[in-house]
């Protein structure tokens, strides 16, 4: 009796521990870029300037993580084939070029760890600094700080970040706003948002190989154009579309980039369609398989018998 | 060591019915067999696609089924097979308790006891959970280091381990003795403990558990330390490792030409896969040093004079054998005809991978050296007595 008493208390132990695994940890969600302010909220920054996109900018509620924030409101990270997905290889915004992710399988094929001359590079901004820190967590440990930026450039670092540094700064990127523009802040229906990761996920290895003097990119005078003024253009409607415009003004961005590069909003939006592909490649592979391993085995026996 | 080459054996052809069977039994040039893996190892560097992957293992088995020869070094392949799954159960381990994270996408399989560490040591995680993704991504990546492996074993089973030695330069010439010697310890080893386990079994003593094992680890070593000492006698009888008629000044120099290639053939290697190097690291440091080394060799080589007995020729089928190898490896690097993408598919999110048409069909023409080349020499003639396996290894190891 004692025991099938302990048991149930076992058990009910069990169920409300779990109840407050789930309830305890709010679930990260994307929000437009008026949500954002000066001290809530986390600003999400990646610069495709390298391939003569934008710098997109979003936001997201804060108790979240690094890789929670990329992988929310149409972003989507690919890890690498070692390093599993904790090491951003690539990001994509379902918003900019269909959600094409960047770079590009002919630039890395993400398998083993991209060299320290070309990766995604992570630093953050705390609320209220002007100053840029590598981030020396990996995305998933990092829990950005509510009104900080994160920012991801790709191109070359050192080891201790302090070669490679972005060339814009956290105040072109961060909310101005005090409080909440844009009315309630909800997202769109089809908004799918990451779950919170399970507790105490592992960061991937720094990158690998330090680095020899990879030219940083020009230091131009960062240009002090207050532009966030699309912030300000509360409605996800009105977001949404820049990223259709700066794609078509990537070309000429292209001559230039760097600090030339805009800032542009981007608003969550769905998950870029993911298809899972045919199995019939797989059922052709295996049927053409057993026929060349069948045949060898086969004129083996033969062999065999014969001799 | 007696050869038996095609010019010395009558002809066995119209014993045998069948294609194959028409053809002049000989055994190919082993270069042609190293060359053809090799090119056929660096094709799979290339790709980590499981499908390739599957179909450059099927490739395998089909050359070897039917151009493998009844020789102890023929029949190790089996043995890189087990190796070949550890490799890709080891890899699948160490991602399931290094855990390299889960996303909320994936798909989650079961969960190990999470051992945390400390705040200084962040960065490596001991067990959490584990997605179907992660395991997946291990064993594709397990596969591909399985299925060079294979390559190398394939070039093992179907080469003459002793006949490749006459491929290389006078100079080197000790340096290959000891380099065949070393490399077919392997196979010979195989081969000692398949005969002791056999003849165990035929005196019905315990083939299975600890005590067996030492019952077979005495005798194959005792085997191994005899046959070591037959073939240095037989070596030493053949006047190898003589110092030949070489000045002491024409020494220094080749050992310092040779010095100084390798170490610029190490540093254009570096060049070439750090892409932060200077550049004349790269293809100039590369072409120095062989070149360096060439020039080492001739000298060296010129002391040495060397006639070869039978020597193996290098005739059409040589040619289509490593040549069909080269031709898919080409083929895989061209980028033509596909996309890159689809030799390394991401299994982030979880989708089928797709098979490119012209690197299947490269890798299917590596298959084509099962024909190309001719059929290998019978161990034993069409009517010889009964098939005791015993005497067919004995006869083999004669050759």
């Amino acid at each position: 009796m004692i025991r099938r008493l302990l048991s149930a208390a076992g058990a009910l132990a069990l169920a409300m521990g779990a109840l407050a695994a789930t309830t305890g940890q709010a679930a990260a969600a994307p929000r437009p870029i008026g949500q954002c302010t000066t001290r809530s909220g986390a600003v999400l920054a990646v610069d495709f300037s390298d391939w003569g996109g934008p710098i997109l900018r979003s936001c997201g509620t804060t108790p979240t993580t690094g890789y929670e924030l990329l992988n929310q409101g149409g972003w989507r990270t690919t890890g690498t084939g070692h390093d599993g997905p904790a090491f951003i290889c690539r990001i994509g915004y379902s918003g900019y070029k269909g959600g094409k992710q960047f770079p590009t399988p002919a630039q890395d094929d993400c398998v083993l760890t991209p060299p320290a001359t070309a990766y995604w590079s992570y630093w953050h901004a705390d609320a209220g600094s002007n100053t840029w820190q590598y981030s020396q967590l990996g995305a998933m440990l990092y829990k950005p700080k509510p009104g900080s930026v994160d920012l991801w450039i790709f191109g070359g670092t050192n080891i201790e970040g302090t070669k490679g540094r972005p060339t814009v700064s956290p105040d072109q990127l961060r909310a101005r706003n005090t409080r909440p523009t844009g009315g309630k802040a909800r997202t769109p229906q089809e908004t799918k948002t990451a779950k919170p990761l399970p507790p105490g996920v592992d960061t991937g290895p720094a990158p690998e190989r330090p680095v020899t003097e990879k030219p940083a990119p020009k230091p131009k005078k960062p240009k002090a154009e207050p532009k966030p003024r699309h912030s300000t253009s509360p409605s996800p409607s009105a977001t949404k579309k820049p990223s259709p415009a700066a794609s078509s003004g990537a070309g000429e961005a292209k001559a230039a980039p760097g600090p030339s590069a805009k800032v542009v909003n981007a608003a969550p939006a769905a998950d870029a369609a993911h298809d899972t592909g045919s199995y019939v490649p797989a059922a052709l592979t295996g049927a053409l398989v057993l026929l060349v391993g069948g045949a060898g085995a086969y004129a083996a026996r033969r062999r065999r018998r014969t001799e | 060591m007696p050869h038996r080459t095609a010019a010395a054996r009558p002809s066995v052809s119209g014993v045998l019915p069948g294609a194959d069977e028409r053809r002049l039994p000989r055994t190919l040039h082993p270069l042609a067999w190293w060359v053809w893996a090799l090119a056929l190892a660096t094709a799979v560097s290339r790709t980590n696609n499981p499908l390739l992957l599957l179909l450059v293992l099927a490739v395998l088995g089909y050359v070897i089924g039917m151009r493998r020869t009844e020789a102890p070094w023929a029949r190790g392949f089996k043995y890189y097979l087990y190796l070949a799954l550890t490799v890709v159960a080891i890899r699948v381990l160490f991602r399931a308790v290094f855990a390299t994270g889960i996303t909320p996408h994936d798909h989650f399989l079961f969960s190990l006891p999470h051992i945390p560490t400390p705040d200084w040591y962040a960065g490596i995680q001991l067990g959490g959970p584990v997605s179907l993704e992660a395991v997946l991504s291990a064993a594709v990546d397990g596969l591909r280091l399985a299925c060079m492996l294979c390559c190398i074993g394939a070039a093992n089973t179907l080469a003459n381990p002793k006949r490749a030695l006459r491929v290389l330069p006078g100079a080197l010439y000790e340096l290959g003795v000891a380099v065949t010697v070393s490399i077919s310890v392997a196979p010979q080893l195989v081969q000692s403990v398949q005969r002791v386990h056999r003849a165990r079994r035929l005196r019905a003593g315990r083939s299975k558990g600890l005590r067996a094992l030492r019952g077979i680890v005495v005798p194959v070593l005792e085997d191994a330390l005899e046959r070591s000492l037959r073939l240095a006698a037989a070596m030493d009888s053949r006047g190898y490792g003589r110092a030949g008629s070489a000045t002491k000044a024409s020494r220094r120099l080749t050992g310092a030409l040779m010095l100084l290639g390798m170490c610029g053939l190490c540093a254009g290697a570096y060049g070439l896969l750090d892409a932060s190097t200077p550049t004349f690291l790269g293809l100039p440091a590369l072409g120095a040093g062989a070149l360096l080394c060439v020039a080492g060799l001739r000298l060296g080589g010129r002391r040495v004079t060397r006639t070869a007995y039978r020597p193996d020729p290098w005739w059409f089928e040589e040619w289509a054998v490593a040549g069909c190898g080269v031709l898919s490896a080409v083929l895989l690097f061209t980028n033509v005809g596909f996309d890159a993408a689809e030799l390394n598919p991401s299994l982030y999110p979880l989708s089928w991978p797709t098979l490119p048409l012209v690197p299947a069909v490269a890798i299917l023409l590596a298959g084509a050296a099962g024909f190309l080349a001719p059929p290998p020499l019978p161990t034993t003639a069409p009517q010889a007595a009964p098939r005791v396996p015993a005497r067919r290894t004995e006869k083999a190891t004669a050759k």
